[in-house]
């Protein structure tokens, strides 16, 4: 079958020529735009300005994936209403300016259900790409999966799968990574076994009005730098929305906003088949590790069994600094500014503390007694022992890299990682002194401070100037 | 004067020799070759063409020719090789030439690919056999997939055979084919066979180079390369970097006794993992490493660099390659496991999981595999138990 594509002509054509042109490539099920496109009822050819476009009949997998594999830049596939059944992935490369739009979520789906292939859902590489409008169900590895591309929205998608819990589910759902200025809005992340929203190693990212369901991790920003994550909404997941550095990734990840988001009701028995997600512990609202210049604030927290937020080291996953070490002529991005511990190997800086955070203007609530600290003996036996089957403190600080720790006198304690969290109204706050206690069994206390200003921790700004925060 | 190749689907091929058919063709007929041959015309050069639209039946280039019955015939400066060890793909035979046209040549070099000139093709035809014990039996054709040097790099156009086997067509939305057959130890399998897409070939065959995506071929490297072949009637057995560059279609190639070698997998299918020595182990692991994985696992890999896992042959760092290493973000890749390589211990070693597994989410390599490789699998695993044990409570 041959897929046309042709230049999109501006304007509106006489509504009689559009009915010919649409009767004359009945025959088709793959139509180009010559004739003005519009068939469909949400999005069609004529509302998009690229170069190429090509309207693909709602189920028509084959049409679609001849098109994909014969893309020239700048061209846009529109999807029509259906299910298109995929044995094989949607692989988008050597163009940019490419756009995947289908109907709406509910009317065009690309689902995998059936596909025996290890494969994502739709998995691209070229810059200034943007998905909308389509929902991708039950792909065996990750939904859609953006790597190493500059320019990316993905804008009122879902990503899901049939099952909720199964640890057999794909990965991730909507998943950018190594890539740059990075839009996600107003999409839906469901039942991934890892991350439901995952941004890695990425740089200049807004993410915004998402809901992640149901995933182990809902939403996590992962060795990123320049990101404003706001208006999500995070429940019945694991863990909520989470920040992080992981060991070994060549950007070090900065200047994260987390800000007027719901994260709710996150405790869903951790269902991950491995790896490092595997350690979160159910009933966690967020996290803040191997980070720095961090806020979080204005967020709203309900419910969520472990903790609302917690500040802890790389170390409390990966306890060797050594596995820390990056090599510097290595690193990709802003880095230089931070004041980075050095590490034992010359030339080589380490990004496993965390510091220069700000927990600010959250709310907390909490009407479930109960802990269920999931998968993760470490975590959950220290959590057993500190704070039994109450609610832990709504603020935890693991205290690692401190040089003073005093569980009776507040004013005894070090703040060396400018953990801040003077501008609270709400919450309590501990700093767990974890290294110590990890230090298996248990023994130490804890330092508990439950009102605001909570000093030491009681600066209430990043140092080294305000957040950078692009505007996508 | 016109020369052709002919070879088989095994990798061990005698030549039959269409030598003198080809003699026989004159350009006025454009069939020649007519029957045993249809759509080579030896008489004429490949034909390549770098612009206009893409070529819908592979015998537009006029490149080799399928018999039906494991035999191909290849066109002038069309040569046919194996390489020393190959990648893995669900046990499909395959068959590969190089074409470098008429005036130019490949640039010789020790480290990765050579620099082929524009208008060369990567030609490589993948078979299956109804039953691996009797490997040139019953033997479909299912895809010629060709890599076509452009001004600007590699390009990627995979061709899909038809049924009656005369003819493949330009197919870039591949295909996924259930594939039964009979294993070397008589055990009927179903591989879910991939043929790729178009788009996925890039999946494997993409590099990362100063910010740059490229397409790169992966197998034709001096140290894979280096090893005999046998030509038939038309020179019989040479060693395939002598052959290249006698042809014209390589030059700068050193005295052989400068080139390495890469580990030749056959001694394991022949012999088994148990007759190897301690180096030739290691040499073995890590020339299978390096052409099964590390077109991901490399420092340009696009795919595999997130897992700062490096098994590219010559890494020597061997916390990048895996020993004591714990993964990024390996998902269900872990088996349950917490170092990629735990020395001395494959039972605990993620990539012994992976590359042994057959369930998808954890499968290593991400593509073209969907059984398990036995004696891939049987290499590395001897490997990592050769190593000394250790159990990585301390910095490697």
């Amino acid at each position: 079958m041959p897929t046309h594509t042709h230049a999109i002509r501006r304007g509106s054509p006489a509504r009689s020529q559009l009915a010919l042109s649409t009767l004359t490539l009945l025959a088709f099920t793959v139509v180009g735009c010559g004739g003005g496109g519009g068939r469909f009822d949400t999005n069609n050819c004529r509302d998009f300005d690229s170069v190429n476009c090509v309207e693909i009949e709602g189920g028509d997998s084959a049409a679609l994936q001849a098109a994909v594999n014969s893309l020239e830049d700048d061209t846009t596939l529109i999807l029509g209403p259906g299910v298109f059944v995929l044995d094989n992935q949607v692989t988008i490369r050597n163009a940019d300016g490419v756009s995947l739009v289908g109907q709406g979520i509910e009317e065009t789906t690309l689902s995998f259900s059936t596909a025996a292939a290890q494969i994502n859902g739709v998995d691209v590489v070229g810059d200034d790409f943007l998905v909308q409008d389509l929902t991708v169900l039950d792909a065996p590895k990750d939904g859609i999966r953006v790597e190493n591309s500059d320019g990316v929205t993905f804008r009122r998608i879902r990503a899901t799968w049939t099952e909720e819990g199964l640890s057999t589910n794909g990965a991730y759902g909507i998943y950018p990574v190594k890539s740059r200025n990075v839009l996600v809005e107003d999409s839906f992340a469901e039942n991934a076994s890892d991350a439901g929203l995952y941004v890695g190693q990425c740089i200049n990212v807004v993410v915004r009005r998402n809901t992640v369901r149901g995933n182990v991790a809902g939403l996590e920003i992962e060795n990123t730098e320049y990101a404003d994550v706001y208006e999500n909404h995070a429940e019945d997941n694991t863990g909520g929305i989470v920040v992080f550095d992981l060991p070994g990734n060549p950007i070090v990840g900065r200047d994260v906003r987390l800000h007027d988001n719901t994260i709710i009701r996150n405790n869903r028995r951790n269902f991950a088949p491995g790896g490092t997600v595997a350690q979160i512990p159910a009933g966690t609202g967020t996290f803040v590790m191997a980070s720095r210049r961090v806020e979080v604030v204005d967020n709203e927290y309900t419910d969520n069994k472990a903790f609302d937020i917690a500040i802890v080291s790389g170390l409390i996953i990966a306890d060797d600094p050594a596995v820390w070490e990056l090599e510097t002529a290595s690193l990709v991005g802003d880095w230089d500014d931070l004041g980075l511990l050095a590490g034992a190997t010359q030339g080589t800086i380490t990004n496993f503390r965390s510091e220069n955070i700000v927990i600010s203007g959250n709310s907390h609530s909490q009407s479930m007694p109960t802990t269920n600290y999931g998968l993760s003996p470490d975590f959950a036996a220290l959590f057993t022992f500190l704070y039994g089957n109450m609610h832990s403190d709504n603020i935890i600080y693991d205290g690692i890299g401190e040089s003073m720790f005093d569980a009776v006198v507040a004013a005894n304690n070090s703040n060396d990682n400018h953990i801040c969290a003077g501008g609270n109204t709400d919450g309590t706050f501990a700093n767990i002194n974890a290294l110590s206690q990890l230090s298996a069994p248990p023994t130490a206390p804890i330092l508990q401070i439950a009102d605001a200003p909570f000093a030491p921790y009681d600066c209430t700004a990043v140092t080294g100037g305000a957040l950078v925060l692009p505007e996508l | 004067m016109s020369r052709s190749f002919v070879g088989g689907v095994r990798s061990t091929r005698a030549h039959l020799g269409l030598f003198g058919l080809a003699l026989a063709c004159v350009a006025s007929l454009p069939s020649c070759g007519g029957d045993s041959s249809p759509g080579l015309d030896t008489s004429r050069p490949p034909r390549v063409s770098l612009t206009g639209s893409i070529p819908q039946r592979l015998s537009e280039y006029n490149l080799l020719a399928y018999d039906g019955d494991g035999q191909f015939r290849y066109n002038d400066r069309v040569v046919p090789y194996d390489l020393n060890t190959p990648l893995f793909t669900d046990y499909a035979l395959k068959d590969r030439a190089i074409y470098v046209p008429d005036g130019s040549s490949a640039t010789y070099t020790d480290e990765g690919v050579f620099d082929f000139p524009v208008g060369s093709v990567l030609i490589k035809s993948f078979s299956v056999a109804a039953d691996l014990r009797t490997p040139d039996v019953d033997v479909t054709l299912v895809e010629t997939r060709l890599l076509i040097r452009y001004e600007d790099g590699w390009r990627a156009f995979p061709y899909v055979w038809d049924a009656a086997q005369r003819e493949a067509i330009y197919s870039p939305a591949g295909e996924v084919r259930a594939v039964p057959f009979i294993d070397a130890d008589g055990v009927s399998q179903v591989a879910n066979y991939l043929i790729p897409q178009r788009n996925q070939c890039l999946s494997c065959h993409e590099r990362r180079v100063d910010g740059v995506t490229l397409t790169m071929p992966i197998g034709p490297k001096a140290r894979n390369l280096n090893r005999d072949y046998d030509y038939g009637v038309d020179g019989g057995v040479q060693n395939q970097l002598t052959r290249l560059a006698a042809e014209g279609l390589l030059s700068g190639l050193p005295s052989l006794a400068e080139v390495d070698a890469a580990y030749a997998f056959a001694g394991i299918e022949a012999n088994g993992v148990g007759s190897l020595t301690g180096a030739e182990l290691d040499d073995a692991a890590r020339s299978y490493l390096d052409v099964n994985c590390a077109h991901c696992h490399n420092p340009n890999g696009v795919q595999g660099v997130t897992s700062q896992l490096f098994l590219n042959y010559d890494n020597t760092d061997d916390f990048r390659l895996g020993l004591c290493k714990r993964p990024g973000s390996a998902g269900s890749g872990t088996g349950g496991f917490t170092f990629d390589i735990l020395p001395g211990n494959p039972d605990e070693s993620i990539l012994i999981f992976r590359v042994e597994t057959e369930e998808v989410g954890a499968m290593m390599p991400l593509l073209g595999r969907s059984l398990q490789h036995r004696h891939g699998a049987e290499l590395l695993r001897a490997w990592v138990a050769e190593m000394p044990a250790n159990d990585c409570s301390a910095a490697p």
